[in-house]
């Protein structure tokens, strides 16, 4: 019963996919039918939505790695340092993760506007660390946190810099975490629409954006949109179920702390 | 059809004889006018719908001859006009405004779009000699490409309102012609044309611009009602206004549930299913409803202007205009000129009509072989006279599609009576058209 | 003594997170509130000009925003208590001993709508729930249901999807939460009592709260957040009976262009959003 809920929408947007549009019209719907290729071959090729499956891939491979690279050593510094505004400086990391993103998307139109950043891959990049970057913070600063301080010490006495600590000893420990929050991190960015459609047009368009672009009001593709939602979910759905012992450990540690 | 391209050859043939004879008394070809610019590229923005796609069938044929790219973005509708604003303001990469006959005002007042005749002074060679404007009809001219008096855009994807009937469907129930008035069409075919799950009726409702164009003012206008009175106040309370409000609201009885949730899509799918008897849709849906693989009921299409309301016939009127943009470079906006030139041009009209688009040449219509559009008698009749200002065109426009499309679907589900909506809009309204400014006379009334 | 380092030390690991995420984050911000006491519409950039706190007091009289906003709070409130239903059912199923391979999959099948793209769950809604050709009015035995053009209908389709996609999540969470309790001290509670319900009451429960709290938190937030599937699916209507307050900012800012109203709606959300969230960290997570 739990498998059919969740994996039917699946069945369904995939097999729509392979519909012509009158079939795809048909009242009732039909289950059996002869399926074609044609909506796909129409998306990736005339449509363009391989370069925005490309586009997509880009910027969510890149502002993971950029939300590794700062937020890592700041859940170190979180975990293992004492200091004032600690936990003032925490919670607006994690205030981040829950602000709307329409609250930052008006401005950030504006600016990237007057700075000629628009449609620019870099641009989405750098956007989507306000997401990614406490996801990042959140989890692995837990997860420093249940590594034990001796080992720190230990190092610590014999003459060991932070950074050393940080790299040879917490970081390898402290992995699992990492790929937990990149794995997130990677998923919402790669699944993120709003940007998308306000800050590109057509150069760094992602391929949420593109889906959507189909829905004409004089006509509507029905088997055009489920191929393109085809396209943007399954590598994600893949990677999701490759990774998904560590998405549900993850969950439990964001989570249940 | 075959009959009709070999027809279009034979035309295009001495058309391009009789460029030929022009080009030897002016010296003027398309060819030699767009040399200079060979290797442009043109960036402007599309739809989704068939006039698009036939220019873009067209397309290959004006790359060739000049040299210049056209590199076309598409987007819905819907989303068009939100691209093309932030463009402009953020001085992108579009050389052509592709413009709604509503965002004129705006496109203009912000000066995004040249002037036509600006665009003639600054580039004389690539004035095509047989341009013609007069040729256009001078209605969809000036509201398509026009404002303040000052022409910016030439129409290119040109609608009117027209009534779509299933002659099956009503001879079936006895009516050899369709209704004449919206009284009629109500009372006389709404009962009669409405059962066993079909309807006498769609009237496209989306909350969008489809709620205030195809919806909200198509019952305005034949009533005797309008928007705004000559003061720029809401006119919406008048006794008309309310009496073609609460005619939408009655015709509901004959139309599908949830019609507030239909957009040209599902009324189009609706009649082509067989399911609606009559619709009153854009020109540019004949094609989608006469084609057997898009329509089952193709064979019972036929088409007539608009019902009449007691203040006779003002159908609803819509399209787009292309014009240059301010923004591009010198080569850009040579090249995009060439280009509007081009897809506009009275030589290519009959190809555009043929391949799924509807030109505002006047010329074009008065040609042989047309038999096979049927929309084109009642197109013809609807350009006659119609209102230009069916929804204001002014600047303030895409703030007011809102409010008129919030409590205008609301009023459609009766949530509000149409004396609270209407009032709800016109108090909304006019704080906004305060705020711009009309009427401390800061701003002269045009709309 | 544990953790005393130099300021230079702190700044060099934390510092380039801290100016990242300004950058992106509070730069944005500040330009949002001087948008907010501007007339500034998209359309208008001729005629900027300085109001102070008018689009402020426009947005708090204004129905509309607060409909908005109550609605937002209104769906929370309904799909919150189906998901913690059907998450804890789910995860007390799984939770039982036996039947190794279907739990796996059911395990791996859970994971399945939580990463998908919020926008597709919408498009796939437009097809599925469709009055004529969509598959639900099928399965549903022939119904003629109009979903999406009727407003209560429609609301109810925006809660199915919103469990339909974050159940797993609330279930997973809770599973994490059942599998914490100590097995000995599971095992003696089913000696006492048959009771599943007192055991579920007085022995999971308290490993179950931090997971709930945390669900709370997060579907709070992400309510305040929803754009992308309302969006696709509805946008908004029928009328205005989906219009949730990220899609009504959204259709002030660039569909009316009106940038400066909607900054300052924008500003009253992130308030609200911050005050909540306050709420919950200091009275939920009170060791930080």
């Amino acid at each position: 019963m739990i498998i059919a809920v969740c994996v039917f929408p699946f069945y369904w947007m995939v097999t729509t996919s392979l519909k012509t549009q009158l079939v795809a019209l048909e009242a009732p719907p039909v289950w059996i039918f002869e399926p074609t290729l044609g909506n796909y071959r129409e998306a990736l090729f005339e449509d363009g939505v391989l370069r925005t499956l490309i586009n997509s891939l880009i910027i969510a491979v890149s502002t993971t790695l950029l939300a590794l690279v700062l937020g890592v050593p700041a859940a170190f510094a979180l975990a293992r340092f004492e200091f004032r505004g600690k936990k003032d400086l925490w919670f607006w990391f994690i205030t981040n993760r829950m602000i709307s993103p329409i609250v930052l998307a008006l401005p950030f139109f504006l600016i990237a506007r007057n700075l000629g950043m628009l449609d620019k891959h870099i641009t989405l990049i750098l956007i989507y660390l306000t997401f990614n970057l406490p996801i990042v913070i959140w989890i692995v600063t837990d997860q420093f946190r249940g590594i034990p301080y001796d080992l720190d010490e230990a190092a610590r006495l014999e003459g060991a810099s932070h950074f050393t600590i940080m790299r040879k000893i917490c970081l390898p420990l402290a992995m699992p975490g990492v790929a937990v929050s990149a794995i997130f991190s990677f998923i919402f960015s790669w699944n993120e629409l709003m940007f998308g459609l306000i800050l590109t047009r057509t150069d760094a368009k992602t391929a949420p954006a593109m889906a959507v672009s189909f829905m004409e009001g004089y006509n509507l593709p029905y088997g055009k949109i489920m191929a393109t939602s085809t396209l943007i979910v399954i590598p994600v759905l893949i990677f999701a179920l490759i990774a998904s012992k560590q998405l549900v450990r993850g969950l439990t540690m964001g989570a249940v702390k | 059809m075959k009959t009709l391209r070999t027809l279009y050859s034979s035309a295009a043939l001495a058309s391009l004889v009789a460029t030929g004879a022009i080009a030897d008394d002016h010296g003027w070809s398309l060819k030699e006018a767009a040399a200079p610019y060979a290797g442009t590229t043109v960036d402007v923005v599309f739809l989704l719908r068939p006039g698009y796609e036939a220019i873009e069938a067209m397309l290959p044929a004006f790359e060739e001859e000049t040299g210049i790219k056209i590199n076309i973005i598409k987007h819905p509708y819907e989303n068009a006009l939100g691209e093309q604003v932030r463009d402009f303001v953020a001085n992108g990469d579009l050389d052509i405004a592709l413009i709604d006959l509503v965002w004129i005002g705006n496109f203009a007042e912000n000066d995004w779009i040249m002037p036509l005749s600006e665009v003639q002074e600054k580039f004389p060679d690539i004035v095509d000699p047989d341009l013609d404007i007069d040729d256009f009809f001078p209605l969809v001219l000036n509201a398509f490409g026009g404002w303040n008096d000052t022409i910016y855009g030439l129409p290119f994807d040109n609608y009117s309102g027209l009534m779509f009937y299933n002659r099956c469907m009503l001879e079936e129930a006895g009516f050899d012609g369709p209704p004449e008035t919206w009284e009629e069409l109500k009372d006389v075919y709404g009962p009669a044309l409405t059962k066993d799950g079909k309807y006498a009726f769609a009237l496209q409702s989306k909350r969008n611009e489809t709620q205030s164009a195809d919806s909200f003012a198509r019952v305005l206008w034949p009533f005797g009602g309008s928007f705004l009175d000559d003061e720029f106040r809401s006119n919406l309370m008048s006794d008309e206004s309310q009496a073609g409000l609460q005619f939408r609201q009655d015709l509901m009885e004959y139309m599908p549930d949830g019609i507030v949730a239909y957009d040209h899509a599902e009324t189009v799918n609706g009649f082509a299913q067989g399911d609606v008897a009559m619709i009153t849709e854009w020109s540019a849906f004949y094609s989608t409803v006469v084609s057997p693989e898009t329509s089952t009921v193709a064979e019972c299409v036929e088409i007539a202007p608009e019902p009449m309301g007691p203040a006779g016939r003002k159908p609803a009127l819509g399209g787009f205009s292309l014009a240059v943009a301010s923004q591009a470079d010198d080569a850009e906006q040579a090249a995009a000129y060439l280009f509007i030139q081009w897809a506009t041009s009275k030589a290519n009209a009959r190809e555009y009509l043929e391949r799924g688009g509807v030109p505002a040449r006047q010329s074009v219509y008065t040609e042989d072989g047309l038999e096979d559009f049927k929309f084109v008698p009642a197109l013809v009749e609807s350009w006659q006279d119609g209102v230009p200002e069916f929804r204001p065109r002014f600047a303030e426009w895409p703030e007011i599609t809102e409010i008129v499309q919030e409590w205008g679907t609301k009023m459609m589900l009766g949530e509000v009576t149409t004396e609270e909506g209407a009032e709800e809009i016109g108090t909304r309204m006019e704080e906004v058209l305060d705020a711009a400014g009309y009427y401390s006379g800061e701003k002269p009334l045009a709309q | 003594m544990r953790g005393r380092v130099s300021r230079k030390t702190i700044f060099a690991f934390i510092g380039p997170a801290v100016i990242g995420l300004a950058a992106v984050g509070i730069a944005p911000l500040l330009y949002a509130l001087w948008t907010s006491l501007h007339f500034y519409n998209l359309t208008k950039l001729k005629r900027v000009e300085f109001i102070g706190l008018e689009n402020y007091w426009n947005v708090l009289t204004d129905e509309v925003f607060w409909q908005a906003m109550g609605r937002t709070f209104f769906l929370l409130g309904t799909a919150l208590p189906l998901q913690i239903a059907f998450g804890l059912g789910i995860a007390l199923v799984l939770h039982q001993p036996g039947l190794t391979l279907i739990k796996t999959l059911a395990r791996l099948s859970l994971v399945l709508p939580m990463a998908t793209t919020y926008a597709v769950v919408g498009l796939l809604g437009q097809v599925m729930f469709n009055q004529k050709f969509g598959v639900v009015n099928q399965l549903l035995g022939g119904a003629d249901i109009n979903w999406i053009g009727d407003p209560e209908n429609a609301f109810a389709m925006i809660i199915f999807w919103d469990v339909w996609q974050w159940t797993p999540f609330v279930a997973l969470v809770l599973l994490a939460g059942l599998t914490m309790v100590p097995g000995e001290i599971e095992e003696a509670a089913r000696l006492e009592t048959k009771s599943k319900w007192t055991i579920l009451r007085y022995v999971q429960l308290p490993f179950l709260l931090p997971g709930l709290v945390a669900v709370l938190i997060l579907r709070t937030a992400d309510t305040l957040k929803l754009f992308d599937m309302v969006f696709t699916l509805t946008r908004g209507g029928p009328g205005a009976s989906t219009e949730f307050i990220s899609l009504m900012i959204q259709r002030v800012g660039f569909r009316g262009f009106d940038q400066g109203l909607a900054s300052a709606q924008a500003i009253i959300l992130l308030i609200i959003t911050i005050v909540l969230a306050q709420i919950y960290i200091r009275v939920f997570y009170k060791e930080v």
